[in-house]
């Protein structure tokens, strides 16, 4: 090829290639067409297995969210001895609020503690029976949201040790237990994710194969007329990356669906903590983040099985 | 245009499918390969198609030695080499013009130029009229000449053609071979490997003559004409 044919040549590339890579996303989309039985079924499998890591994630957010309720209702309940008088009980407020730990103090009264007793079921004859209200001064602690478990921990000691104190109820190691939970709840699900997508990955590449020997005959004259090995590999990609995609969507709709049958439950889970933990749909970013990685495995699938049969039957 | 230096080509647990074969075709010549079942014509075209690796020597085709040809150059290797197979090589499940077209897909040709092209080599060889039939509908015959168009199409720099002719009548043969003189008087090299005697005196080329892998003779065109 001489000069102006090298450079006409260049010119022509970006249509070139724009012509090859339609003719391949035809030929891909043809290919889902001609084995519909085949192609519900693998984005179906695949499908379920994007689905499985996409309800776990839905379950550790929801996890996350309680955690929140449970860690922002941790208090510390500090009793205090029945010789104590509001002036030193209110003393005593003042100086805790003064500790960086501290968000809030409430002071509660024996007045106030009694009515909320008397409140409950079944406790008021009881309670009218008695001479004199029994109940001590309460403080309620409540730690700011930054603070380090372990500047409670120390601060509920201290509290102990304080000579007009009766009784510190502590709900830390309660929190501590929990936050352990819902890391090795997070973890299970990271790795039960990561071998999901590998089912993934195998589902596609699976198909991809067993496409790829179906039409060796169609691979060895494509490469007899020339064709690149990028050529022939390409409308398998799209295949893959197309598998992928619907098996993204399908596994958004399992778990939006498993969210509409969750909806009851979870709304009377929530009334019966006062609507306090407000469960948590998916939002669109992990639902999009899904797709594309759904996507991606895809055309990962079909990469690795068309490198491993594609390379076979060219001379060496 | 194609040169053979000392080729050997030995197939695994097998003879020499060919041995120390030396050679040379210039550009735009038209040559006949022929021998007996096995004498190693369809081997030789393989190796200038990039079908095989020579076991030993060297294969040069426009000047580039085939054995530094690696895995990425074989593709644009073939685009210059139209090749002809014995068994067709069809996409049975597409039409006559899409296999016809299937080269210059595979270049990059805008979809209404491959149309015009393949329409021009289907008329060439007799197949006008039947551009949407399935190839399993077709005869061996006509299936023989649409691996030819689809050789042709894409108006190669070599032509390699392995019994094109065999499932032919001899009336139509003579006009595919009169085909292939006609692209050899436009610069392409043509190599068609054949037994039919009859055709290599009626269309009177260069004729390399193997026996066992070897060669055995090397007769020209004017030899072949007297």
């Amino acid at each position: 090829m001489n000069a102006r044919g090298q450079a006409a040549s260049r010119r022509g590339a970006p249509a070139r290639w724009w012509r090859a890579h339609r003719w391949a996303l035809g030929q891909s989309l043809l290919r889902l067409r001609e084995r519909p039985l085949g192609t519900a079924l693998t984005v179906a499998v695949m499908g379920l297995a994007l689905a499985l890591p996409l309800s776990f994630y839905l379950v550790q957010v929801n996890l996350d969210r309680f955690g929140q309720v449970l860690g922002a209702q941790q208090a510390l309940n500090v009793f205090l001895k029945q010789d104590q008088t509001q002036a030193q009980a209110t003393a005593l407020a003042r100086t805790l609020r003064a500790d960086p730990a501290v968000a809030t103090v409430t002071l509660r009264s024996p007045a106030a503690g009694l009515s909320e007793l008397a409140a409950l079921q079944g406790f008021g004859p009881a309670l009218a029976a008695l001479p004199d209200n029994p109940l001590p001064w309460v403080l309620v602690l409540r730690p700011r949201a930054t603070a380090a478990l372990a500047a409670v921990s120390t601060l509920a000691t201290q509290l102990r040790g304080n000579s007009a104190v009766a009784l510190v109820q502590d709900q830390g190691p309660f929190r501590a237990r929990l936050d352990a939970l819902t890391d090795f709840g997070r973890r299970v699900m990271q790795v039960l994710g990561a071998l999901l997508a590998l089912a993934a990955v195998l589902v596609v590449g699976a198909s991809v194969r067993s496409d790829i020997q179906s039409r060796a005959d169609e691979i060895h004259v494509l490469q007899l007329v020339g064709a690149s090995a990028a050529f022939v590999r390409r409308p398998y990609l799209y295949a893959g990356l197309g598998l992928g995609l619907l098996s993204g969507v399908a596994a958004v709709i399992l778990v939006l669906m498993l969210e509409v049958a969750l909806a009851a439950p979870a709304a009377q889970l929530d009334a019966s903590w006062g609507g306090r933990l407000g469960f948590a749909a998916l939002s669109v970013t992990p639902l999009l983040v899904l797709l594309a990685c759904a996507a991606m495995l895809g055309w990962l699938g079909a990469r690795i099985a068309s490198a491993r049969h594609l390379a076979a039957g060219e001379p060496n | 245009m194609i040169r053979f230096e000392q080729v050997s080509k030995r197939y695994p647990g097998n003879a020499n499918a060919l041995e120390t074969l030396s050679f040379a075709l210039a550009p735009a010549e038209m040559a006949f390969v022929t021998g007996h079942s096995g004498a190693g014509k369809s081997t030789l075209l393989k190796l200038i198609g990039l079908l095989e690796r020579p076991s030993q020597g060297a294969v040069t085709v426009a000047g580039r030695n085939l054995a530094q040809v690696r895995r990425r150059g074989i593709a644009q290797h073939r685009r210059m080499v139209g090749m002809v197979f014995q068994d067709h090589h069809l996409l049975l499940d597409r039409s006559v013009q899409a296999n016809v077209e299937l080269p210059l897909v595979v270049a990059g040709v805008p979809a209404e130029e491959r149309a015009k092209r393949a329409r021009a080599a289907m008329e060439k060889v007799g197949l006008g009229g039947m551009e949407q039939r399935l190839p399993v509908r077709l005869s061996t015959g006509e299936q023989q000449r649409v691996g030819i168009a689809r050789a042709i199409v894409a108006r190669p720099a070599v032509l390699l053609a392995d019994e094109p002719t065999g499932n032919l009548d001899p009336q139509l043969a003579v006009e595919i071979m009169g085909l292939f003189a006609e692209f050899q008087s436009i610069g392409t090299t043509v190599l068609v490997a054949t037994h039919d005697l009859f055709l290599i005196k009626r269309i009177r080329k260069r004729v390399l003559v193997l026996d066992h892998g070897r060669l055995v003779d090397d007769v020209s065109a004017t030899e072949v004409a007297a």
